[in-house]
């Protein structure tokens, strides 16, 4: 493993998405002020936002860095330097992650952030916070380990659908647990057994995928 | 170590193909050897399909082969591939640059992958070529792009070129510049170069041997003079009813009344007399373009092993 080649790879990949990810943050960003408006419908359209945007840089990263690659047969070009698979796997999924976790973890932390210094706002709601962004987190991952498999972008866009109905079938029947309903109207922050038990799934869930994507990538016999 | 395994590790030998096999589900590559010596311009002829790019993504490990081994510059490439790769420069006319990016920007980034990278030379070349470093990808032609990526894989001083294809669909003006920069990097004898193409012409210029491939297979692998030297076309007049004599590699092109031109592989002094002695007369004997021996090559293999 070569990590200076993985390192310029990462930072090429950065360089090259720089516009997207800056407007995907500041997305995120605004997004999270509106969820903290205490106005409802406004609330509600940065709650949607917030969704939008999360679902759409997924999408749009991983067909930007992984697909285009290959499509543009930039690959090609990448591939006939001195990087092994194993680097240009490494660099590839670091980069696709770290893309996406950029901001996603802006929204998921302006949306903690705001949970304890918004007056209006019920601490005990934050428990949700965790349990809804790993969700998102989750289905990121399984769209890139689509991606990486099958190379395809109508697959990928058939996990991401899958994803979307699952969300929905997700929040619907999280936001009605009773332990939960307690949760977000108390001040004091208190961590029900479903939400640990959530989090500790969707965190099993994103490792098997990183791996599985690492896997299946390094063991590609053929690149072009 | 058996003689393969002393050809494949000899320090003679840029490249060492052992029975290299790939499948795919409509193309075969079949059992191909090839060895193409150090400081060689080695070429590579075959029909469009014929599996030429195949076999140069085999040689820079972007396809892995069923069956076979590989080395390059003395090294695997299967184990060994990103050391390997530090000392080759591979062209393929299917390679993309970054069309947001400029030709400085990628010249930025493959000088960061390699220490052998030569600056001065990379705007060197940057003028002949007629290029500006900043003129973004996207609205270069078809002729600039060729030239900018092989400014960016002559730069970093490969001591193997793989060119697969590298003149196709180029003016006449940008065709000469590129073999010209190809010829001057020839003067290094320590460098090889492997050029693919259908484009017999420009493999004759500047390629010292020659390899024929067809439908997946070597048809015919030597030195570019030794070709020229023992093909021959021969004219005859013939009787009625004539046949052809049994000669190894003994062809005919093509017939009208009593004409036949014929093709043969390995001329020699004999042939005149054998060709008298079977009732033709012989009319003329002449040399074969490069062009005419690979296309009767390929047709002769053909015959011998039908697809």
């Amino acid at each position: 493993m070569n990590i200076q080649a993985i390192q310029i790879l990462f930072l090429k990949d950065l360089f090259l998405s720089r516009r997207h990810l800056f407007a995907y943050f500041a997305g995120g960003i605004l997004s999270s002020i509106l969820i903290c408006i205490p106005n409802p419908t406004v609330s509600f359209i940065g709650f949607l936002l917030i969704m939008t945007v999360a679902i759409a840089a997924g999408i749009h990263l991983i067909g930007q860095l992984l697909l285009a690659e290959t499509m543009d047969q930039t690959r090609l070009f990448i591939m006939s330097l001195p990087v092994s698979l194993l680097d240009y796997s490494i660099a590839k999924i670091s980069v696709v992650l770290t893309t996406y976790l950029i901001p996603w973890s802006a929204m998921f932390s302006c949306c903690v952030i705001g949970t304890f210094v918004l007056p209006w706002a019920k601490h005990g709601s934050v428990v949700v916070l965790p349990a809804l962004f790993l969700f998102l987190l989750c289905g990121f991952m399984i769209q890139l380990v689509t991606a990486v498999v099958t190379e395809s972008v109508g697959w990928t866009l058939c996990v991401l659908v899958a994803c979307n109905v699952l969300l929905n079938v997700f929040l619907m029947k999280l936001l009605t647990l009773p332990e939960i309903e307690a949760a977000k109207q108390s001040d004091i922050v208190v961590w029900p057994n479903v939400i640990l038990v959530l989090v500790a799934i969707e965190c099993l869930v994103i490792l098997g995928a990183l791996v599985a994507a690492l896997v299946f990538q390094t063991r590609k016999r053929d690149l072009i | 170590m058996n003689s393969m395994d002393t050809a494949l590790h000899s320090n003679e030998w840029a490249l060492a193909l052992r029975g290299v096999s790939k499948s795919y589900k409509h193309f075969q590559l079949k059992n191909i050897d090839l060895d193409i010596q150090r400081g060689t311009v080695a070429g590579l002829i075959g029909p469009n399909g014929a599996g030429k790019s195949t076999i140069m993504r085999i040689m820079m490990g972007l396809v892995n082969p069923d069956h076979g081994s590989v080395q390059v510059l003395g090294k695997s490439m299967s184990s060994r591939e990103a050391l390997a790769k530090q000392e080759i420069g591979y062209f393929s006319e299917d390679m993309r640059l970054y069309k947001a990016e400029s030709i400085g920007w990628h010249m930025q980034f493959v000088r960061s992958l390699y220490t052998s990278w030569d600056d001065g030379y990379a705007q060197e070349l940057l003028a002949r070529f007629g290029l500006i470093a900043q003129q973004p990808i996207k609205g270069l032609s078809h002729g600039q792009r060729v030239k900018t990526v092989l400014l960016l894989i002559l730069a970093r001083q490969p001591k193997l070129l793989l060119l697969d294809e590298p003149t196709n669909g180029l003016d006449p003006v940008a065709k000469h510049e590129i073999l010209i920069e190809l010829m001057r990097v020839v003067k290094d004898e320590d460098r090889t170069i492997l050029y693919s193409s259908h484009n017999t012409q420009d493999i004759e210029q500047i390629c010292d041997s020659i390899t024929f491939i067809d439908q997946g297979r070597v048809v015919e692998s030597k030195n570019r003079d030794e070709f020229l030297e023992q093909w021959r076309r021969i004219k005859v007049q013939v009787p009625e009813g004539w046949e052809i004599p049994k000669l190894e590699g003994l062809k005919i092109e093509s017939s009208l009344r009593q004409h036949r031109v014929l093709s043969l592989c390995r001329f020699g002094e004999e042939v005149p007399a054998l060709l008298s002695a079977s009732g033709a007369t012989v009319e003329a004997i002449e040399p074969m373009t490069l062009e005419e021996i690979f296309v009767s090559s390929v047709m002769l293999g053909r015959e011998r092993v039908p697809s």
